[in-house]
């Protein structure tokens, strides 16, 4: 209920200035108000006052209406007056036909709810603008390598682009950080962002307590200062503002506390960062190299500045940069990208498909509710034709049925609400973790506004047809009720109408075969590695303790020793990266026999940074030469194993084994051995070049690890035996993740994953309903024709005849819609063709298993109302007339 | 135009006759459902007046607006000889067909 907060609702008080008759308007409300005032709001508080006054104002018009005398007094409100009639005649109607109503309501219901719940999960991410100032102006900066790639950049090509291109407002560095939060109760580790110091102002977005980072904060001699996110703090630091100005322990290092975010920051180019330092990068020399690229570029344009304008000018900076350093560049130059694309052009082509899916649905469930009407339509001409003899207009009639189906469709649009609040629920549960701005997922205002619009839309759509037929002929010859037989155009629109139904829904049924086609395509992919009962648990070390790298080495060491005695483990080892977890750790490999003249341009590799028996564990095939062993340490001769596609790569038609390569420093690795490839990435893409290296013959200790062990049962029910293993070495190191290698290949595919079960469940939704709609033609073709079957029988027509007559029926629409819908699916298939995998858009076997199935279901729908026909018994019809 | 009065019609008129000057639509709805329990919204009341006015029973004047009613001006209703004379013989055949049937009353 609308309204101020003293004053009489609003809403009422509008209906009664619009529609009530001129000469008693002025009387009538003053009287309402008055009592509302003096009495009601005082004896019985606001609410109990308004529900007064809205039931008054209920009442009015009808009550009013009734008068003749007041009717003729006014022109306003006869409208509403027809209308409210209208309403409470179609809501009776729609209570005397409750399994009418019901299928009706309820098929919309999850068609508006449906399209409403995917419409929530896409809007934020597709459709709406970045939670920033001016968020147009936010863009990525990225170095392009020779292949169109996107990379990285070096602090250095950062700078220089800063200090010489006039388009950024401003701009900042990014870089990954985690780090363990000490000193207060358990260890954890926490991710974060180490960032140049003009991040947020970029963003356009200030803390909400302290300051933000300064150019002095960002120097190479600054004290390390660390702005926390909202959740972070309240979570961690109990929401305590007195914390801000004093330092934190960071993994036994002080860092002050100078500012919390606010809670509405959304950190798209990072969701999981809970903290913030600088990267402390700004000094007469950079520390970080030229080809160390391992930060990513943000900036904000200036006003009026366009990304061509911007991409024209960092092309010629790009160029520049390539003539004076020619040994670190790659030459494919500097490119700009708008935020938003690049935080969206991933997901994009799933959401798409899944929004024309949801899309197809809503369209079915029309067809299926106005199927539903128009068949209500035919059955209640006598009553139409009554009401025209008793002097309806036809415009009366039309307006009667449409308020019936506009009433219908909202009341499945409130139902559909309910749907999509649950669908937004399970859609963010399901969600592939890669999926942006997550957290902007719910279901608003604008989409409620959304599924109202869709709702009426469609109640005015399903509304018009039945309501054009049903009146349309003859409503005088309607009285005449002796046949209840369909009339021809009426019966033409409702075989349409399933046709179209079939050919969405075998669209659908299509897609999700597609999709699953792909998956068992991508799960069939060799991983390069045994998945089964390998559990991996990564481990971050922190703390002053280790801050040698021997140490490190020895803890890990440990580690896997104390791992090895938990009874039912049969191998262990730790290694820098693991496959299919998102880690992502790729290596400049220089050749020894095949150097490329420009360094930049020399070939990269997965790093695995792997502590003896890694291969093994991993189950990953020695395919020439040896394996990694206790012998390769240090004080031993520097050694690596290569995968196998990289081997073809550097040294094709060679054998590698002997052959030697650097990374970056003067130290010469020998190759021992070549592996199977392995996917790191995902099951789907290509690349597989890796290279393993013995943890400790690797210039610097990682401080995060995994462990990878394998079992002889369930590596799952050991994880909590390993936990123990592990804290038996050191109590306060934190473990991040624990996945068994099987988990982490389905969390691989998730997006196509996410895409599939959406596909799934509509197509599921579309059958039925196809089902439904077929099912519903043909009993009212059975229910019509009864006498026709009655003398077809009485003639000689056997049981058999006469159900194969009403089966061909049913047959005959799937088929028409079959072939429609196969053309469609073609023609769509591109849509999905950025999820598949192994299998094309037209694929036959799809096409062929999806049609027999759809087939099927057409034959179970026809089955009903055929052998109701054939039960038909002719004595008794024909006894009838 | 019918002389009839609905059952409803008379309460109305009765209310009218029994406020004098002061009768506009809070007063009259809540004389009678003071006098006769009958609680009845401002709708019906409002028609019943309408009614009467075109039956040519009843006569009306503008009041003053007042900050209570939002400033709106009330409405006064004034019952007028023929009404009143309506009324009467309305009142009368209903005396005249219940009388008699005090005694047996308790009976039926």
């Amino acid at each position: 209920m609308s309204g101020g907060d003293e004053g009489p609702p609003r809403l009422a008080m509008w209906l009664l200035e619009r529609f009530l008759a001129g000469d008693v308007r002025e009387a009538f409300i003053g009287d309402l108000e008055e009592v509302f005032r003096e009495t009601m709001l005082a004896a019985r508080g606001t609410r109990a006052a308004r529900l007064w006054f809205w039931r008054e104002v209920l009442s009015a018009p009808l009550t009013v209406r009734r008068d003749p005398a007041l009717q003729t007094a006014s022109g306003g409100d006869g409208m509403l007056m027809n209308l409210l009639a209208d309403v409470r005649y179609a809501l009776r109607l729609l209570a005397r036909r409750p399994a009418f109503t019901a299928l009706a309501a309820f098929t919309l219901a999850l068609g508006i709810g449906a399209t409403t719940a995917i419409f929530s999960a896409v809007k934020p991410i597709l459709f709406e603008p970045l939670p920033y100032p001016h968020p147009g102006r936010v863009m990525m900066v990225w170095e392009m390598d020779q292949d169109g790639g996107k990379s990285n950049l070096g602090f250095p090509t950062y700078r220089d682009i800063t200090k010489q291109s006039t388009s950024f407002e401003t701009t900042a560095a990014i870089g990954g950080w985690s780090a363990t939060i000490t000193g207060r109760g358990e260890p954890e580790s926490v991710n974060g962002q180490r960032v140049s110091y003009g991040f947020f102002r970029t963003f356009g977005v200030a803390p909400a307590l302290g300051r933000d980072f300064v150019s002095a904060d960002d120097a190479t001699s600054a004290e390390r200062v660390v702005i926390l996110s909202d959740a972070l703090w309240r979570r961690r630091f109990a929401g305590d503002a007195s914390l801000v100005g004093k330092p934190i322990s960071l993994a036994g290092v002080p860092y002050t506390l100078i500012g919390v975010m606010p809670k509405s920051f959304e950190n798209v180019l990072g969701p999981q960062a809970q903290m913030w330092t600088t990267l402390r990068y700004e000094g007469e020399v950079a520390p970080a190299c030229r080809t160390c690229r391992h930060l990513r570029m943000v900036a904000r344009l200036r006003p009026g500045v366009d990304e061509a304008s911007v991409n024209a000018e960092l092309s010629l900076l790009g160029r520049n940069l390539d003539r004076a350093y020619p040994n670190d560049y790659a030459k494919g130059g500097l490119h700009v990208v708008a935020l938003h694309d690049e935080v969206t052009s991933s997901v994009r082509p799933a959401l798409l498909a899944v929004l024309g899916a949801v899309g197809l649905v809503l369209l079915i469930a029309c067809a299926n509710v106005m199927n539903l009407l128009l068949a209500r339509g035919v059955q209640r001409q006598g009553e139409f034709a009554i009401r025209a003899a008793l002097g309806a207009s036809r415009v009366r009639v039309v307006r009667q049925l449409l308020t019936e189906s506009v009433l219908l469709s909202l009341v499945g649009g409130v139902l559909g609400l309910g749907v999509a609040v649950a669908g937004v629920r399970a859609l963010v549960w399901l969600s592939p973790a890669g999926l942006p701005r997550l957290t902007a997922i719910k279901v608003d205002a604008h989409v409620l506004l959304f599924a109202l619009a869709v709702t009426s839309l469609v109640g005015i759509l399903f509304g018009l047809l039945p309501a054009l037929h049903a009146t349309r002929s003859n409503l005088h010859h309607g009285i005449n009720l002796a046949s209840r037989r369909t009339t021809g155009s009426a019966r033409f629109t409702r075989t349409t109408l399933v046709i179209g139904e079939v050919a969405l829904a075998l669209m659908l049924l299509i897609g999700s075969g597609l999709l699953i086609r792909s998956m068992q395509r991508v799960f069939a992919v060799a991983s390069g590695f045994d998945a089964g009962h390998v559990v991996a648990v990564q481990i971050r070390t922190a703390g002053k303790t280790f801050n040698e790298d021997s140490a490190v080495w020895r803890f890990y060491d440990q580690v896997v020793q104390s791992v090895r005695a938990v009874p039912g483990v049969q191998s262990a080892a730790v290694t820098t990266q693991l496959p299919l977890s998102g880690d992502f750790d790729q290596q400049g490999v220089r050749s020894e026999s095949h150097p490329r003249a420009n360094p930049a341009e020399d070939p990269s590799a997965f790093r695995y940074a792997v502590s003896p028996g890694y291969l093994e564990t991993m189950g990953i095939r020695l395919r020439r030469g040896r394996l990694l062993n206790q012998q390769d340490g240090i004080g031993k001769p520097f050694v690596i194993v290569i995968s196998e596609s990289f081997a073809r790569r550097v040294w094709p038609g060679e054998d590698p084994i002997g052959q030697r390569v650097q990374f970056g420093s003067d130290t010469w690795y020998t190759i021992v051995g070549v592996v199977a490839d392995v996917k790191q990435t995902s099951l789907s893409a290509p690349e597989s070049d890796a290279f393993y290296v013995p943890a400790d013959q690797w210039s610097y200790a990682s401080n995060a690890m995994t462990l990878v062990v394998r079992t002889n049962g369930d590596p799952a029910l050991l994880s909590g035996a390993l936990r123990k293993a592990i804290w038996s070495v050191d109590k306060d190191q934190p473990i991040v993740r624990v996945a068994t290698m099987d988990e982490l290949r389905v969390v691989s595919e998730a997006q196509r994953r996410f895409a599939l079960i959406l596909f799934e469940c509509f197509a599921g939704i579309a059958a039925l309903l196809a089902a439904a709609g077929i099912y519903g033609v043909l009993a009212g073709s059975v229910a019509e024709r009864v006498r026709e079957i009655g003398v077809r029988s009485a003639l000689g027509a056997s049981r058999s005849d006469i159900l194969s007559m009403i089966v061909r029926e049913g047959l005959g629409m799937t088929l028409i819609g079959v072939v429609i819908g196969i053309i469609g699916a073609m023609v769509s298939s591109r849509v999905l063709a950025g999820l598949l995998f192994g299998v094309s858009g037209l694929d036959a076997v799809t096409y062929g298993s999806v049609t027999v199935l759809l087939g099927v279901i057409a034959l179970i729908a026809c089955a009903i109302p055929a052998w109701r026909a054939a039960r038909v018994d002719p004595a008794v019809t024909l006894r009838a007339d | 135009m019918s002389t009839h009065l609905g059952e409803f019609e008379q309460l109305v008129l009765l209310a009218l006759l029994r406020l004098g000057e002061e009768a506009y639509g809070v007063a009259v709805q809540k004389e009678i459902a003071s006098e006769t329990g009958r609680r009845v919204s401002f709708a019906t009341v409002y028609t019943t007046l309408a009614r009467l006015e075109v039956k040519g029973f009843v006569a009306t004047r503008q009041g003053d607006p007042t900050p209570e009613r939002g400033g709106r001006r009330k409405k006064y209703f004034e019952i007028n000889a023929l009404g009143k004379r309506t009324l009467k013989e309305s009142l009368r055949a209903i005396r005249t067909m219940a009388r008699g049937l005090d005694a047996s009353w308790d009976t039926l």
